[in-house]
């Protein structure tokens, strides 16, 4: 190592050298650069594999057992597949699954239609457009516990501001329905709460979109002569279509493992009409601390995420090569 | 088809001036090149009459017509872009079609297709329809940008530097082929580039433009031949003109006040035998031609020479002017 070292990357790489304590100097000296990298991913690695991976792989393992974890002391014995057979048999969790597809549907539809539909304004850059924005994001910022909390105060049928706005304008009398409270209603007011909360993260992403379209390529379709409604489907719409896509995709995972804001509006209620599928799963897990069989359901769930995501990706990379 | 008339047209970004003051008028069928330099206001001045952007002073009329109203689409123009422009998410194909598809055309799909086919054609671009737009080079995406212009029969043709990202030869051809059908279709066709060849080998007039005021405007000729000042003289002429001190060389019969001659191969007279004046620095061999570069008490000048004259560096010669451009101290014009 006489050579005088040339790039700034060498060169910074001299500098720390020098100035470690020589003792651990002398040491890294002697590793190979492929020695090091690994001196530096290792603990990353393993706090990995000790939080995540493990955890995964036990969780597969007691899929297959009888385990439950309130009676840690039992013996394990193992079930083979009979887990995996009454879960896809028990039509409680397809009750669960339909529920939470309803969810899925639902609030993906709403998020993107209004997300969408506010991005295209701000995007006009009208005056004040930056403080519209920021006004547009605070739902977004704040805790789920904070946002759950709020909105049984809003839904509160004789105190609550949403029961009022809903009949002045309508003129129903306020105390005369509860979001919360009635089967027909709890879960549109989950879709409602999850909308408002997450419409503006689905907007950002919409609005990189539209951004990303340059004006020239608007110039360009003005002098060809094509209208504004044109311009939008033969333009905007296509080429912000992945990243529509991709928040699609985001929200979609996300809500199909909707979890707090139904814990702390409804639980699960009025009786089961918005136990999505990983309350059932808690219940199973934690209440009835069927350890195994739930183990067995979460693997399932994760298998079919993956799958759909894997899937919508596929189509969403098809769809950004055209 | 129809004339396009520019009224005193000025438009400043903040406080630069980009199009100062600029009238010009585009006759029917006319095929008129703006050559200047880079940020001299010519893509500007475009926008100014696709009404991509609004004139601060000025009208433009197109046809007889006032059109500061009117958008972009009501204008009736095709523009091919700097920038190209293409619409990325669609085929070369459906590029092209794009402008015969607006509604307000009706035409049926087999006129579309056969108008679509005609243009790709004429481009070289038919070999590459079906083509994404984003997948195609340079100078593809621009022979798309042209010929989705050349699709449609408007009031006036604006080109922005449609040829300049082409290869030297498909440059040649394709100036040709833009020119060929200019004329066929007797287009107006106003074209903006920094190239002097495709200025003087397309252009019916040619309008010089410089900080974004129209210094001279005639045809190729006459601007070549009689530049109005120093800067239109440096413009044109390959190599450059040589400017130099009124006394420095023989031969010149200088008006009053002028300070510097413009002296281009046709003004310069070299010979071997006689009274060496001056001394062949080097010789840059181009092919068909040679660069002399001569040197003169310190002055350096740039000439063709026919590549038989037998010189060589260090040859003495002598240099004779031969009716030179006269500038005065202002850089005008003194006849
Ligand atoms: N949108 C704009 N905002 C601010 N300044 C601008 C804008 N467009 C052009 N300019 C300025 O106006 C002047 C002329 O620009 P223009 O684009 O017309 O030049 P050009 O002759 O087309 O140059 P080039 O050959 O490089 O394309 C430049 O100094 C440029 O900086
Ligand atoms: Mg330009």
């Amino acid at each position: 190592m006489t050579d005088a070292p040339s790039t700034i990357a060498e060169r910074s790489a001299e500098v720390l050298v020098r100035s470690t304590p020589t003792v651990i100097a002398r040491r890294v000296r002697g590793l190979s650069d492929r020695a090091i990298a690994w001196l530096f991913i290792t603990p990353t690695i393993a706090l990995l594999l000790a939080i995540n991976i493990f955890p995964l792989i036990w969780a597969v393992y007691l899929s297959f057992t009888n385990f439950r974890a309130n009676r840690p002391n039992a013996e394990i014995t193992g079930v083979g597949l009979r887990n995996y057979q009454r879960v896809l048999n028990d039509p409680d969790i397809w009750i669960a699954m339909q529920t939470t597809a309803h969810f899925v549907f639902w609030t993906i539809l709403l998020q993107t239609v209004i997300g969408f539909s506010l991005a295209y304004l701000i995007d006009r850059k009208f005056r004040g457009h930056a403080f519209w924005t920021t006004v547009i994001l605070i739902p977004m910022m704040l805790s789920p516990a904070v946002v759950g909390n709020f909105w049984r105060f809003l839904y509160q049928p004789q105190i609550g501001l949403f029961n009022y706005i809903v009949s002045y304008f309508s003129g129903i009398p306020p105390s005369s329905f509860e979001m919360l409270g009635s089967v027909s209603l709890a879960p549109w007011a989950i879709i409602i709460v999850d909308t408002w909360m997450w419409t503006p993260y689905v907007m950002l992403i919409c609005l990189a979109g539209l951004r990303s379209i340059p004006d020239y390529i608007y110039e360009a379709a003005e002098v060809d002569r094509a209208s504004a409604w044109r311009q939008f489907w033969s333009i905007t719409v296509p080429m912000a279509l992945p990243f529509i896509m991709l928040a699609v995709l985001f929200r979609g995972i996300e809500n199909f493992k909707m979890f707090d804001m139904v814990m702390l509006l409804t639980g699960g209620g009025p009786g089961s009409t918005t136990e999505v599928a990983s309350i059932t799963l808690k219940r199973e897990a934690f209440e009835s601390w069927l350890t195994g069989r739930s183990s067995a359901f979460a693997i399932i769930l994760f298998v079919a995420v993956f799958g759909l995501a894997n899937i919508y990706v596929k189509a969403l990379n098809k769809v950004k090569q055209r | 088809m129809a004339e396009v008339i520019l009224h005193g047209i000025a438009k400043t970004f903040g406080d630069a001036a980009a199009v100062d003051d600029l009238s010009l008028t585009i006759k029917d069928g006319e095929f008129v090149v703006l050559l200047g330099p880079t940020g001299a206001g010519k893509t500007t001045t475009l926008r100014l009459i696709a009404g991509l952007e609004r004139p601060d002073k000025g009208r433009v009329t197109i046809a007889g017509a006032d059109v500061g109203r009117q958008s972009p689409a009501e204008r009736d123009i095709a523009f091919v872009f700097q920038q190209y422009s293409l619409y990325p998410h669609l085929s070369v194909y459906d590029n092209l079609a794009f402008p015969l598809r607006s509604p307000a055309r009706r035409l049926s799909s087999d006129e579309v297709d056969h108008r679509v086919r005609e243009v790709a054609r004429m481009v070289r671009i038919d070999h590459k329809l079906e083509n994404r737009s984003t997948r195609l080079s340079g100078g593809e995406m621009q022979r798309v940008a042209i010929g989705r212009a050349l699709v449609r029969r408007p009031a006036i043709y604006l080109m922005d530097e449609p040829l300049s990202s082409l290869d030297a030869k498909l440059r040649a051809e394709l100036r040709l082929e833009l020119k060929r059908i200019q004329k066929d279709l007797n287009s107006t066709l106003l074209y903006v580039t920094h190239d002097q060849v495709e200025a003087m080998t397309m252009a019916d007039r040619i309008g010089i433009l410089s900080e974004g005021r129209l210094i001279q405007v005639g045809t190729p000729r006459e601007i070549y031949a009689d530049p109005a000042n120093l800067h239109v003289a440096a413009r044109l002429g390959q190599p450059h003109i040589n400017l130099l001190p009124v006394d420095l060389l023989p031969g010149a019969s200088a008006p009053t006040g002028a300070r510097t001659v413009g002296a281009r191969t046709e003004h310069l007279e070299i010979a071997t035998a006689g009274a060496a004046n001056a001394e062949v620095d080097w010789i840059e061999h181009l092919g068909d031609q040679n660069h002399l570069h001569i040197r003169v008490e310190g002055h350096k000048i740039v000439t063709l020479a026919d590549p038989y004259l037998s010189v060589k560096p260090g040859d003495r010669v002598s240099l004779t002017l031969k009716q030179p451009l006269y500038f005065g101290t202002d850089g005008e014009r003194l006849r």
